[in-house]
């Protein structure tokens, strides 16, 4: 074959797609302009007058050209880990590590049976919070009260997932219940915790349950807020689940019936892992809410990692710097987004083999 | 007849969806190794009765008896009838997230308490008998609707079931398919199984019943040996009916 033939075709390509009419070509110099400015200004003002440690901190300020990323260098200690006791630190980088780790381990496909999921977060789960609680193996105790910015963002969102997820299944097979009303009652319940706001779901477990709860009951805020946020996503992530499930086809558990399977192998081996499947683009869109959303916390006076970017510039020295620290605390929620987003799309690749 | 020698034994039974009466007083024995077809137009009950048999479906008055086990309220009974009785589905109904190897071993193991050795043994053996072995591996996505009803045929046989229950086991395949699984049928009658079958290929149910049953309306309307059956039918639906699916 003519090795020059790609090239010109693909030029042919860019003329028809861009410059085939005169309107065309202008809206694509017009819009070329604009990008290439855009991009230019943000280069100019991230890289080139950008001002990066903290012991040049005169040249930031009103009337400086560039960033002032110096107030990073300075406060990202407090962006990133919060009030927790600055020479315990290192618990709390390892704790988010080690969370990343479990994350990055449970996308090999030698995971993938309940049981070895279940005990890889389980064993995750537990050692991060042994490394930021502490009080054992000769670590300082650390109270929840203490913990902040994005070991605290991963720790909320991490246990309500995986405290919401059984609770999900679990709600969406009650829905599905043949008796009319256990499926009822459980309707009536998910819809009504659907249409409060979370807000008001977090501080009603925050600030009000601990008045109506018997004292052994009451335990930590954080795990109060903790349990409410789990129940809101369990009543979403359920009907999702429900979706799933709806969408296979009848034959799928008659056939599973007609070979004896009882009704927990049914769900387990036939019914769930399938529904999950129909279900993942939507559940993975419900994760990225609930990440995000975790920010919500602040207002019971938890200091996740937007609340402490907002202490990291609250104060006389640096509150010229919001942009700055919004840009830095925006480069870690998408770093954490776009890379459950990047699951996402490699779990449906995968099991599209499965499928036809 | 003695108790053993009774696969099924279906008494008065009648089956209502909502105020619908689609089965009405059904009378249905079926001895051990015995091959009944079972035809009739559509909407007439034939494959609504099969399903009654393992409880796909539920019946509200008779009663219906499989290899001594009455079908009633009872889960555990219903369970016990369901691992003796195999079933194949017009769609197949393979499930479409297990490789075929996984669809076969998966009640052996899980019901019949296997080990995965033993149950892929069984497997294969059966995969080979239905001539698809090679396809173990592979999804039932990835299969033609022939060879896919072939492992429903294998994956239901891997339970080791007294009675074998085909619903339409042919009416979802391409023509040029239809033989192929049509020959494993056959196979498993010349081994004795006891066999219910849903189907409108005459062809086979000349050559392996010993009894067809003719349904209209949700009764039996007729019922004797093939070669009675199709030679001298004695009711006139019977008539108009193999009129109508011979004639052309």
């Amino acid at each position: 074959m003519d090795a020059t033939l790609p090239r010109q075709t693909r030029l042919r390509a860019l003329r028809t797609d861009y410059f085939s009419t005169r309107l065309d070509t202008l809206v694509t110099l017009g819009f070329g302009l604009l990008a290439a400015w855009v991009l230019w200004s943000l280069f100019d003002w991230g890289v080139l007058h950008a001002v990066w440690s903290a012991e040049n901190r005169e040249a930031c300020g009103h009337g400086a050209e560039g960033a002032c990323w110096a107030v990073i260098d300075a406060r990202w200690r407090l962006i990133l880990f919060g009030l927790y006791p600055f020479e315990e630190q290192w618990r709390s980088a390892l704790a988010c590590a080690v969370i990343v780790l479990t994350g990055g381990a449970s996308c090999a496909p030698w995971f993938w049976t309940a049981r070895r999921l279940a005990a890889l977060w389980v064993a995750g789960f537990v050692t991060f919070y042994v490394l930021m609680r502490g009080g054992v193996f000769g670590l300082t105790e650390v109270s929840e009260q203490n913990w902040g910015g994005l070991s605290l963002t991963i720790f909320i969102f991490a246990s309500v997932t995986l405290l919401g997820m059984p609770l999900a299944i679990v709600f969406a097979l009650l829905r599905r219940s043949q008796l009319p009303w256990i499926a009822r009652t459980m309707g009536v319940i998910i819809d009504a915790i659907r249409s409060l706001p979370l807000l008001s779901i977090m501080f009603t477990f925050a600030i009000v349950l601990p008045f109506v709860l018997p004292g052994w009951m009451i335990g930590d805020k954080l795990h109060r807020v903790i349990a409410g946020y789990a129940l809101f996503f369990a009543c979403y992530q359920a009907e999702i689940i429900r979706g799933g499930i709806q969408s296979l086809p009848g034959g799928q558990e008659e056939a599973a019936q007609a070979l004896g399977l009882g009704y927990w192998h049914r769900i387990g081996h036939i019914i769930l892992p399938q529904a999950f499947r129909n279900a993942l683009p939507a559940t993975i869109n419900q994760l990225v809410i609930t990440f995000k959303e975790t920010s919500l916390v602040v207002i019971i006076g938890f200091f996740e990692i937007l609340a402490s970017g907002n202490a990291a510039y609250g104060n006389s020295e640096w509150n010229f710097a919001h942009v700055e620290v919004y840009a830095f605390v925006g480069l870690i929620y998408f770093v954490f987004v776009f890379a459950l987003s990047r699951y996402g799309a490699y779990l449906e690749r995968r099991m599209a083999v499965a499928e036809r | 007849m003695p108790i053993s020698q009774t696969a099924v034994r279906i008494s008065q039974m009648d089956k209502y969806y909502g105020t619908f009466h689609a089965l009405k007083g059904i009378n249905l024995e079926v001895a051990k190794g015995e091959k009944i077809v079972v035809c009739g137009p559509s909407g007439s009950g034939k494959s609504t009765l099969i399903r009654c048999i393992n409880r796909l479906e539920e019946h509200q008055s008779g009663t219906i008896t499989v290899l001594g086990t009455e079908l009633d309220d009872n889960l555990d009974n219903i369970d016990e009838i369901r691992r003796e009785t195999g079933m194949v589905f017009q769609h197949f109904n393979l499930f479409p997230h297990m490789t075929i190897l996984e669809n076969c071993i998966l009640a052996p193991k899980l019901v019949r308490k296997q080990s995965r050795a033993e149950a892929e043994e069984v497997a294969m053996e059966y995969l080979t008998r239905v001539k698809i072995p090679e396809q173990a591996d592979k999804y039932p996505g990835q299969l033609s609707g022939g060879q896919q009803q072939r492992v429903a045929i294998a994956r239901a046989l891997c339970m080791k079931p007294e009675i074998m229950l085909f619903d339409e086991p042919t009416s979802a395949l391409d023509p040029e398919m239809i033989s192929e699984v049509l020959d494993v049928m056959v196979g498993l009658a010349q081994d004795g199984m006891t066999m219910i079958c849903v189907t409108h290929e005459m062809g086979f149910a000349r050559q392996v019943a010993d009894r067809v049953i003719f349904m209209a309306d949700g009764e039996i309307v007729e019922e004797a040996a093939p070669e009675t059956f199709f030679t001298t039918p004695k009711h006139e639906r019977t008539q108009a009916f193999l009129g109508q699916i011979l004639g052309h």
